[in-house]
């Protein structure tokens, strides 16, 4: 299967305290899909998503990645040097609910971060990046619609807007797969659709593969491609957006739940 | 066994042996201070506190709050214990005899005496040298004004040369950083290393380096530089291991290494702390400096003990003139300037 981009097997985290956060998860994601993972807070959703950039090790299990579409697939829990694992994650871009910006940098200095993996440690201390990366940043800030932001303070910046600049920053980095965990959680609705939008053109446009977490269903139905759904840790539903019905959402989100209620 | 159990014997222990020693005032002094009595003493000490603990766990078995059973104890009987006064608890008792009998002790060991206080030749005395410091001898206000710059640069210079090492050490001494097994080790004994010389007071280190590079200013400015070493470590340290984490997993997730993390993701956030921490422990540096002086560290405070010693109070009250006025202003200078670093 040459399209099969990345592929968990039977993966499991236990953190210290003995919660288990995983317990056995197994699926493939495809080239170019826009994967969107649900389930109740606490379902997992976060773990699995760490664990893919090593931000987490997993306790167990395998996920295996092909970063350009003629290598092996490589599993990355094995990754021990911090040169292997930073590599990693130079290929797999993630933002995330609180957009984790450094507030007191400029826009455009935090969309160069994305960069970093590829910059040598002393020219990165001294700021010295490439006028070839300074344009680039200028060209992803152009392409989230934030140009006339970038030398303004990151903090200076709306939710939506920090949002989209952490986009750019991932996009520096040139990813196979984007990340997102919670995206759109600590944005208005209408905010939420803009932000949405901006990966959905990330996905076509540059046919990023998107693995992102999503709380509302309705915005679910939109984007998602396929869903996973994931409920103590396990994998509980997978397949279609539209094929959630109430059925399968009382299944997911508990007895008595009502769909206004989650969002 | 538990530590809470070792803490609460040792301080049920500690108070029975103190409230003991109300006995001992029975004695004669003689018998008390003599060389072979003190190792009877230890061994009666500590017995008294053995004894304490085990009565400690006895009253404890009894459903009775002890002091050490009231701080150390994991939820000891809540509900009874906050309903009653302090002063009909036992624990309320035995800390207030405790504190009694070493009150006393206190004022017996210090020697405090009212007549001391109110001798007619010593009030005389103190009257010549407040009389001599309130008329100051401004002939000496010229050298005075020399040594509180000596002092002064004694105080920069330990700072200017502490602070990029402690910012350097602040990272190995942050938790946050330090993940991981090796990473850890090194910050255990780094911790362990800055404890050690921060327990040492900067005085002392004045002392050790006035013997190893001769007495004066350089000694008194090493000293000040190991103690601001110790001290800003501790300081930076602690602002690094409050730093939000969610711009750490941001600047980590684009494959950044660990210094380009630090750099990025941490510095930006504690570099306004750290400015204010350091003017502070350099307006700290100066009153240390004038205190250094007085064991060999150089500036205001040499001079200063110079005319203590020959009694020459006009001069003394120059010099503490001119050390208040320049602490004073440093004292407001840095408030100042930690204000506007908000
Ligand atoms: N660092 C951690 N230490 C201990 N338990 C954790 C940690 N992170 C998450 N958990 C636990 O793991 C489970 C899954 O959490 P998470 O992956 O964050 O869920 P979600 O993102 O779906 O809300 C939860 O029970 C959570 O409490
Ligand atoms: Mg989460």
């Amino acid at each position: 299967m040459p399209n099969v981009i990345l592929e968990i097997k039977n993966l499991k985290k236990t953190y210290p305290n003995g919660v288990r956060g995983l317990r056995g998860v197994s699926f493939q994601v495809l080239r170019g899909e826009f994967l969107v993972i649900i389930g109740l807070s606490g379902s997992g959703k976060s773990t699995l998503l760490r664990c893919i950039n090593r931000l987490t090790d997993a306790t167990n299990g395998q996920i295996k990645i092909s970063i350009d579409q003629t290598a092996e697939k490589v599993d990355v829990t094995k990754f021990k040097s911090p040169t292997a694992i930073r590599a990693l994650r130079k290929s797999i871009g993630m933002i995330f609910q609180q957009f984790n910006l450094v507030p007191r940098h400029t826009v455009i200095k935090n969309v160069l971060m994305g960069k970093l993996a590829t910059t040598t440690t002393l020219k990165s201390i001294l700021g010295l990046f490439s006028v070839a990366d300074r344009t680039e940043a200028l060209n992803y800030l152009e392409l989230v619609g934030i140009a006339d932001k970038a030398y303004l303070r990151a903090d200076h910046l709306s939710g939506g807007q920090q949002q989209r600049v952490a986009i750019a920053r991932a996009l520096m980095q040139k990813p196979q797969i984007l990340l997102a965990d919670e995206p759109v959680a600590s944005l208005d609705p209408a905010t939420s659709h803009t932000v949405m939008n901006y990966l959905k053109k990330v996905n076509h446009e540059l046919g990023i593969t998107i693995i992102c977490n999503l709380h509302d269903l309705s915005i679910v139905r939109q984007y998602a491609t396929r869903v996973i759904a994931l409920k103590d840790g396990e994998i509980v539903f997978e397949g279609s957006p539209l094929a959630i019905n109430e059925d399968w959402f009382q299944k997911i989100y508990g007895i008595g739940a009502l769909e206004k209620e989650i969002g | 066994m538990k530590p809470y159990i070792i803490r609460r014997s040792l301080l049920d222990g500690f108070c029975f042996s103190v409230i003991c020693s109300a006995f001992y005032f029975y004695l004669p002094e003689a018998v008390l201070n003599t060389e072979m009595n003190f190792k009877l003493q230890i061994i009666l000490f500590l017995c008294e506190l053995i004894l304490g603990a085990l009565l400690s766990s006895v009253l404890y078995r009894g459903r009775i709050t002890t002091l050490g059973a009231k701080i150390f104890q994991p939820d000891f009987n809540p509900g009874v214990a906050e309903a009653k006064n302090f002063y009909r608890t036992f624990w309320g008792w035995q800390f207030l005899v405790t504190l009694l009998i070493l009150f006393i002790i206190g004022i017996f060991k210090t020697r405090f005496s009212f007549f001391e206080l109110l001798n007619i030749d010593g009030l005389q005395g103190a009257q010549r040298l407040f009389l001599g410091m309130a008329s100051p001898n401004w002939q000496v206000l010229p050298q005075a004004i020399s040594n509180i710059i000596e002092t002064i640069f004694m105080a920069f210079i330990a700072t200017t040369l502490a602070t990029p090492v402690a910012f350097v050490l602040s990272f190995l001494a942050a938790k946050n950083v330090m993940k991981g097994r090796m990473a850890f080790i090194i910050y255990l004994f780094l911790r362990t290393i800055l404890n050690l010389v921060r327990s040492i007071e900067a005085l002392v280190w004045a002392i050790i380096f006035s013997v190893w590079v001769g007495i004066g200013p350089f000694a008194g400015m090493l000293a000040l530089m190991m103690h601001s070493i110790a001290s800003l470590t501790k300081q930076y340290s602690e602002i690094v291991e409050s730093v939000n984490e969610g711009p750490i997993e941001g600047i980590q997730s684009c494959g950044a290494n660990k210094i380009q993390t630090i750099w990025y993701a941490i510095v930006p956030q504690v570099i306004l702390p750290f400015i204010s921490f350091t003017v502070y422990r350099w307006d700290i540096n100066v009153r240390m400096a004038t205190i250094i002086g007085l064991v060999g560290g150089g500036g205001i405070g040499t001079m200063l003990i110079k005319y203590q010693g020959q009694a020459m109070w006009a001069e003394v009250g120059t010099i503490i003139f001119v050390i208040a006025v320049v602490v004073w202003l440093m004292d407001q200078a840095s408030a100042v300037l930690r204000e506007a670093l908000k």
